[in-house]
């Protein structure tokens, strides 16, 4: 048995299995891949002591960190599926069949892509529908496309899709872009790039690839349809909070509500950290150093025990 | 040894790891950037049918995006 598990390899996950290793606490970290949701990013300018990375090379350089520990377990290529607490210790099953026990709980499962729930959008995934701007752009080389979603995400979508997409629609829910200015204002230049707010997308329209799409304009109530052969959706982020629903309290957006001085969840033995916590900014840095605070705290209550 | 096709985009991440993956396992593979050679962009869509990267043909087994316990079982890597 375990003393602790940690539950992600992102900023805050690795952070945690660093700390502690260094405390000398009995841990395991299991998660399927390093580097969290930056991975597919193509350039960090805010890791801090770093000033320019890769997600890619982020993800490598925080595997490194943490395999460089001793008596660290790593259990990477799997992922957490259920958590049963058994009073004293957890019993924690994985989607490739480990059975783990632990005492404490350490979640930085960090969250995972929105999807509009549209008609068309899971059909036509794939096929014209993507949700990975810096993967896929290429692939729409001289073709009209859509980026759904005014947010940071959809801003650097479109900036990855400029290059390439002869045409490029950024639909907004809003009546305003809700990423950075700076970003805005640089991919605002091209003449690429036609902006609509106040725009509902209810259904990506196509058979075998995408033909188009459809959508509400807000302000007049009327369906509109664009002819396009790509979409790209950027609404936000989900917290991977479900496997522990029905142990810690949740926020109405499904975060883990947590105490902001201990990251302690409503549970005595689970501790949250990140984009899946009730953090309010969302930052690589700050699951690092909130990671840290929990894995402090835990190592004081595990001197009280 | 089987024959091993990636078809990549050089921004795409899942494609490095897909690599460093087939590095590490010492398994040799061909590589196509569907984001320069058109050709081979046409040969993923109608392999896979589909667009998103990337597409790795095992002996004409088609996997989309990087499924590593696909890929290990499908090269008998444990």
């Amino acid at each position: 048995m375990y003393d602790l598990l940690i539950i992600g390899g992102g900023p805050g996950g690795v952070a945690a299995g660093i700390y502690a290793a260094r405390k000398k606490i009995k841990s395991v970290l299991v998660t399927d891949t390093f580097g969290g949701q930056s991975l597919v990013s193509t350039d960090i300018q805010n890791w801090v002591g770093t000033k320019s990375v890769s997600g890619f090379d982020l993800g490598k350089m925080l595997e490194d960190h943490l395999r460089a520990q001793e008596d660290m377990e790593v259990i990477d290529g799997d992922l957490v599926e259920s958590v049963g607490d058994e009073g004293y210790k957890f019993i924690v099953k994985t989607k490739n069949g480990k059975t783990l026990e632990s005492r404490f709980l350490f979640i930085a499962s960090g969250s995972r892509r929105k999807k509009l729930n549209v008609p068309g959008e899971h059909e036509l995934d794939g096929k014209g529908v993507a949700y990975c701007s810096t993967c896929d752009a290429p692939l729409f080389k001289n073709k009209v496309v859509a980026v759904v979603g005014g947010g940071n995400s959809g801003l650097e979508a479109v900036g990855d899709l400029l290059p390439y997409a002869s045409k490029i629609y950024l639909l907004e829910y809003s009546d305003s872009v809700k990423g950075d200015p700076v970003t805005f204002e640089r991919i605002k230049k091209s003449d690429k790039l036609a902006v609509i707010f106040n725009a509902q997308t209810s259904e990506i329209l196509g058979d075998k690839l995408v033909k188009g799409l459809k959508y509400k304009d807000r302000q007049s109530g009327e369906t509109k349809e664009l002819a396009l052969e790509g979409v790209f959706i950027e609404i936000g982020a989900l917290p991977n909070s479900d496997f522990v629903k029905h142990l810690v309290e949740l926020n109405k957006f499904g975060e883990i509500v947590v105490d902001h001085k201990t990251q302690k969840t409503s549970h005595p033995r689970i501790w949250a950290v990140g984009d899946v916590s009730d953090v309010l900014y969302k930052q690589n840095n700050i699951s690092a150093g909130d990671a840290v605070k929990g894995i402090l705290n835990i190592y004081e209550e595990l001197g009280k025990n | 040894m089987a024959n091993v096709t990636i078809y990549t985009t050089p921004s795409c991440v899942y494609c490095k790891m897909a690599k460093d993956f087939f590095q590490k396992n010492g398994v040799t593979y061909k590589e196509l950037n569907v984001a320069e050679d058109e050709k081979a962009r046409e040969e993923m869509v109608q392999k896979s049918h589909q667009l998103g990267v990337p597409v790795i043909d095992i002996d004409g087994e088609i996997f989309v995006g990087f499924d590593r316990a696909g890929l290990s079982e499908a090269l008998k890597i444990q």
